[in-house]
């Protein structure tokens, strides 16, 4: 519509109407209106340059989101530095990772303590809609089913850049603001500071699931209808495979001439008889079952089942001496203790606890290091299974397995935490996850989940509540009349991850205050001598969203004064379900979820993994010799990265604010770049294959590698060497504090670095090698002091021998394919049983295996070292004080996506 | 090791350095704290002085003070700068101004490529990504012709934005080079049930797209050769129709 030229009685001239509009809409003021909009414009720009976010970050998001703050993207040009430890003193909440049930009524109530405005970014996948974690039974389907958000940050995780990115549309969206001002009848356009709306988010609720109570009623009225019940009888449910069998007398060769297997064979068989069966009942219930989705079973009969050569790992006792050692306890402890069961040693429960001391003290080899502790849901029992080595001859590996009890709740072992206290935790693990108990456990309580859970989630009949199929893919995906998108949520009737069985009725004594998570785990004094003062005792919850946890984890202390006199750690917030969701995965799938173990070493991760599935395809997965090499670059690279970040943050929980761990990120960043140009991301490299690597190394790349170890870490770890190892207050606030003797190291089963500090050289690359660790010259570093500062030195000193690692390995990196063959997605692992283990950044990483010859993991277990580590603690910490805690925490390095997994 | 061999703050301003030490040998306490002192100090000054972060240079248009005025530069807009191992100095990248250099093999979000040419959709919903996919993020529909037969082209495709690891094993697997991981990362948005389950059409960008992101990629041997396969067979069922358009057209005149 053309305008007329106006002019107005004070201008002499005429004006250019597009000049007029400009002005009218820019520079003049016409209105009351635009005089307050002036008023928003000025306001808006105020809140926009000062957003403080809160200081908790959640997941692998929350990785980035540090790095967001660190010297490469410096948040601080955005006015938004100023982290808070406070809700209070926060106005915008980066909710930067996935969201679990159990970490999900924390959240809530930071938002409701933070004062208006307030604003949410979801940042990644995870937090905004559950993301590759959503079918867990522990996963919040995003953080918008609860709090308001603002911004959408997607990508997993989202580059700094692109938080950066969320960040200005965050502001753009202040800018938009318009004041609201009752007196001049003026409506804005933001909900803030309004009498009327009661802008509290209700805090949900432990049940035996998570429960929203706004819609408490209708989830009642849901449960009592059992329509989940009716959805999952529709549904295929997993088969379960029998316990491998002892072998017939005679030595049996490694080859798969062993008899055990056979039935196992059979009896998949067998069960997918029975599975065609359900599928047939499945598919009388119209739409429910899909053809394909007839569940684990491959297609191929079962004659041509593969089985894998047994041993429970790939340097082990081996055949004759786990023969000897059979027949060695055999004798001492009457005939029957021990048979051996596809290479490892079958104890009957009542005689565990003999042949646990026996091991330890009076076998020729001390057992005395207790490897890792996992359990099997068979068809006709769950088996507790333990991996032990020795520390004064390393390499000896042994499985010990303990059978009991199929039936939920029915099963008990007796704890060995008298043996080996590293038990402890992941004999809680057990119970929590498969229903186990453990006769003599002093605090046999959950861990993972909460008090009240109502389901012990990795028994093979536990469906999580988004449960499809018992293994991908799903049928909903591709399968004809479907391939439509359809949310999670609507498959379940409660609209969300939510399962309640049909029985529960305590549906009034629910309690939003309850503290279910931390109220079993409440320290007891431990007689911990305080003279000082006449002080009272106290218990003090630090967590799970404290920025000096390392992420969700919690502490409970008992301090009388300043003094802990008792330490509880309480976990599971960042519990995603990562081995029930393993068991889902074909194998080749799991490999990205590995990266999100321990988000600081993907390539590590990637590794262990790699090296479990390889050692059952056996010759089918050789990895040629510059595959080899790039793993072991990409390796060492990562380990470099993963200290340069413990000890710049172990600084930072000491007190030396962020200067080390600045200095120390920018040699990180360095290496994530490389991570990026030959994998494609920066923490989620997703690079290993099994029989190799995904991608050979770019061009220009190794150059840039090379001039990064040959020119710089050594350089720069010289560098941070002078600036704290000599540093005064850093040597008070370290020597001496958190003392782990070198016999409680190993009792505890502590690894790695912790481990190493308290002297004792075991280090897997050497105790155990894999790949190619036996060309390599580096040293095995240890100290004596068993304290924080000797676990920082070792940290340091195995920065330079990972260089020197590094500078040997491109030296000698040769050229050749880095695959053994095609690259293929099908992948055929032969059944069979396999433990790998590699040394993390953090110490022992384990993945346990167990395969029935179909395309997903029968049982897929993590033996983590943060967790692990963990159990000393308490010890660790005892008689010092509250800050003195952080700083041992800080020493042990935990990442709370491998604690909790 | 903790035997008191450790090197002190000697070697870190060189010659200058040393002389300092020489005479802070002499006093009695401190020493660590002062030694790291002098490193901050170093990188203090450095951050101003040296390398790509000089703040002159940087900010002004010369390596002189003088020039963060006098010779003002166009504001850089979206000026990559690659860090390698010689950085020293500042070592901020200032996005959105500036940005990190987006490696080809970098990946955000899978998409769907159509040939440039012709506009012909690669992807033939074989549903081999669907089916590596680890969180289950596709979901696709084969096209059918009239008839009900199966026609080698996706009808719908989804990709759950929130449900995506950015994994990129749908694109390392994908027979056809029909998926690929798109390198954009500013996706930033204000509302996700709408906007973050991509469909087809959302998916799609064209052949030239990823030539240009993935240059390497684009002139592998590979790719190339999967390239000449589909333009064979696009050629074969050209030749084919056009003889069956030359054969059929004849008795249209004589009808006519």
């Amino acid at each position: 519509m053309p305008t007329p030229p106006t002019t107005r009685p004070e201008w002499t001239i005429p004006i250019d109407p597009a000049l007029q509009a400009e002005l009218e809409k820019h520079v003049l003021v016409t209105s009351w209106d635009e005089l307050l909009g002036v008023v928003d414009t000025i306001y808006n720009w105020g809140r926009r340059s000062a957003l403080w976010p809160l200081g908790f970050g959640l997941a692998c998001c929350g990785i980035e989101m540090i790095c967001t703050a660190s010297s490469r993207f410096d948040i601080a040009r955005f006015g938004a530095e100023v982290f808070r430890g406070s809700p209070r003193q926060a106005d915008v909440m980066i909710v930067s990772g996935t969201v679990t049930k159990t970490m999900m009524p924390m959240i809530a109530r930071l938002y409701d303590q933070m004062p208006e405005p307030k604003y949410v970014i979801s940042m990644g996948a995870c937090a905004s809609g559950g993301g590759p974690f959503k079918e867990g039974y522990n996963v919040v389907s995003g953080i918008d089913k609860f709090l308001p958000v603002d911004v959408y940050v997607p990508g997993c995780p989202p580059t700094p850049q692109a938080l950066l990115n969320g960040l200005i549309a965050l502001q753009r969206k202040i800018d938009g603001e318009r004041l609201d001002i009752p007196a001049l009848g003026r409506k804005g356009n933001t909900p803030w500071y309004d009498p009327e709306v009661d802008r509290d988010i209700p805090v949900p609720v432990f049940g035996p699931d998570l429960i929203d109570v706004r819609t408490l009623e209708l989830t009642a009225e849901r449960a009592a209808a059992g329509l989940l019940d009716a959805r999952e009888a529709a549904l295929p449910r997993p088969a379960l495979i029998p316990a491998p069998r002892p072998e017939a007398p005679g030595p049996a060769p490694d080859a798969a001439a062993e008899p055990s297997p056979a039935p196992a064979a059979e009896q998949r068989a067998m069960s997918k008889i029975e599975l065609i069966r359900a599928r047939s009942r499945g598919e009388a219930v119209p739409g429910a079952s899909a053809p394909t989705s007839a569940g684990k079973p491959a297609a191929r009969p079962s004659k041509k089942l593969k089985v894998a050569p047994a041993r429970p790992s790939l340097v082990w006792l081996g055949d004759e001496g786990l023969a000897e050692l059979a027949s060695r306890l055999d004798a001492e402890l009457g005939s029957g203790t021990a048979t051996i069961v596809r290479a490892a040693l079958l104890v009957p429960a009542e005689k565990l606890l003999d042949v646990a001391f026996f091991l330890r003290d009076r076998n020729p080899i001390r057992y005395d290091y207790l490897a890792s502790l996992q359990s099997v849901h068979y068809e006709d029992c769950i088996e507790v299974n333990y991996h032990l080595d020795s520390t004064a001859r390393p390499g000896s590996l042994i499985e010990l397995r303990v059978r009991t009890a199929e039936a939920e709740g029915a099963g008990e072992v007796p704890s060995v935490i008298s043996v080996w206290p590293g038990a402890d935790f992941q004999e809680r693990e057990v119970f929590d996850m498969m229903g186990v108990r453990f006769a003599g456990h002093p605090n046999l309580t959950r861990i993972l989940m909460w008090e009240g859970f109502a389901y012990h989630p990795l028994r093979k009949d536990y469906l999580e509540p988004y449960y499809e199929a018992p293994a991908k893919v799903f049928p909903s995906r591709i399968d004809d009349g479907q391939g439509q998108h359809r949310r999670a949520e609507e498959l379940n009737p409660f609209g969300s991850n939510v399962k309640i069985p049909r029985s529960f009725s305590g549906w009034d004594r629910l309690d939003p205050a309850a503290d279910v998570k931390g109220a079993g785990r409440m320290p007891e004094g431990t007689g911990v001598d305080v003279q000082e003062l006449d002080t009272d005792q106290f218990v003090l919850s630090i967590g799970p969203q404290h920025p000096s946890t390392h992420g969700v984890f919690r502490m409970n202390l008992r301090v009388d004064g300043e003094t802990v006199v008792g330490l509880k750690p309480v976990m599971g917030y960042m519990h995603r379900n990562h081995e029930k969701i393993g068991e889902r995965n074909t194998f080749l799938m799991n490999f990205p979820f590995t990266d999100r173990l321990d988000y600081f070493t993907s390539m590590l991760n990637n590794f262990g993994y790699a090296l479990a599935v390889e050692q059952l395809m056996g010759d089918d997965a050789k990895v040629p010799e510059r595959a080899e090499y790039i793993r072991v670059i990409m390796a060492e690279l990562n380990r470099i990265a993963s200290h340069m970040w413990s000890i710049g943050f172990l600084l930072n929980d000491l007190g030396a604010f962020f200067t080390p761990a600045l200095y120390a990120i920018e040699e990180r960043e360095l290496i994530l770049d490389l991570f990026e140009w030959a994998a494609g991301s920066r923490m989620m490299c997703n690079y290993f294959r099994f029989g190799g690597v995904a991608f050979d190394l770019p061009p220009g790349w190794l150059d840039r590698c090379r001039a990064i170890v040959s020119d710089r870490l050594d350089r720069k770890i010289d560098e941070l060497d002078r600036l704290l190892s000599e540093n005064e207050i850093f040597k008070d606030r370290s020597r001496g504090v958190g003392l782990l003797s070198r016999e409680q190291a190993i009792a505890y089963s502590a690894a790695g670095p912790v481990l190493r500090a308290s002297n004792v050289p075991y280090d897997i690359r050497r105790a155990a090698p894999y790949s190619i660790y036996d060309r390599f010259d580096f040293e095995v570093v240890t100290g004596t002091g068993c304290d924080v500062y000797d676990r920082y030195y070792v940290r340091l000193l195995e920065m330079r021998e990972s260089v020197r690692i590094l500078k040997q390995a491109l030296r000698d990196l040769p050229e050749g394919p880095i695959l053994p063959g095609k690259k293929s997605y099908q992948i055929k692992v032969p059944a069979g049983e396999a433990y790998s283990r590699v040394e993390n950044a953090k110490g022992e990483l384990g993945f346990y295996v167990v395969a029935d010859g179909g395309p997903t993991a029968y049982r897929y277990h993590v033996r983590s070292p943060s967790f692990i580590n963990l159990t000393a603690l308490e010890t660790m910490c005892l008689g010092h004080t509250v800050a003195d805690v952080v700083g041992i925490l800080g020493s042990l390095d935990i990442v709370l996506g491998e604690v909790d997994r | 090791m903790n035997d008191g061999t450790r090197r002190d703050g000697q070697g870190v301003f060189g010659p200058v350095g040393s002389a300092i030490w020489a005479v802070l040998g002499l006093w009695p306490f401190g020493r660590g704290m002062i030694a790291g002192h002098l490193i901050t100090m170093r990188r203090f000054l450095r951050t101003f002085t040296v390398g790509h972060g000089a703040t002159t240079r940087r900010r002004g248009g010369g390596d002189l003070p003088v020039d963060l005025w006098w010779r003002r530069p166009e504001h850089h807009r979206g000026s990559i700068v690659d860090q390698d191992a010689g950085t020293e100095g500042l070592f901020t990248v200032e996005y959105p101004d500036e940005r990190l250099p987006t490696r080809e093999r970098f990946r955000v979000l899978p998409m769907l490529l159509y040939d440039e040419e012709d506009g012909s959709v690669r992807c033939t919903s074989c549903n081999i990504c669907a089916k590596v996919c680890p969180p289950q993020c596709i979901w696709m529909v084969q096209a059918k012709d009239a008839r009900g037969k199966v026609v080698p082209l996706p009808e719908e495709f989804y990709i759950d934005m929130d449900v995506c690891m950015n994994c990129g094993l749908c694109a390392e697997y994908c027979p056809f080079d029909a998926i690929k991981m798109d390198q954009n990362f500013e996706l930033s948005n204000y509302e996700r049930h709408q906007s973050h389950v991509y469909s087809l059409q959302d998916l799609l960008v064209s052949s030239a797209y990823y030539a240009r992101t993935h240059p390497e990629a684009w002139a592998s041997a590979e790719e190339q050769a999967e390239r000449d396969k589909v333009a064979r067979k696009k050629e074969q069922r050209l030749r084919k129709a056009r003889e069956a358009a030359s054969l059929a057209p004849e008795p249209e005149p004589a009808g006519a």
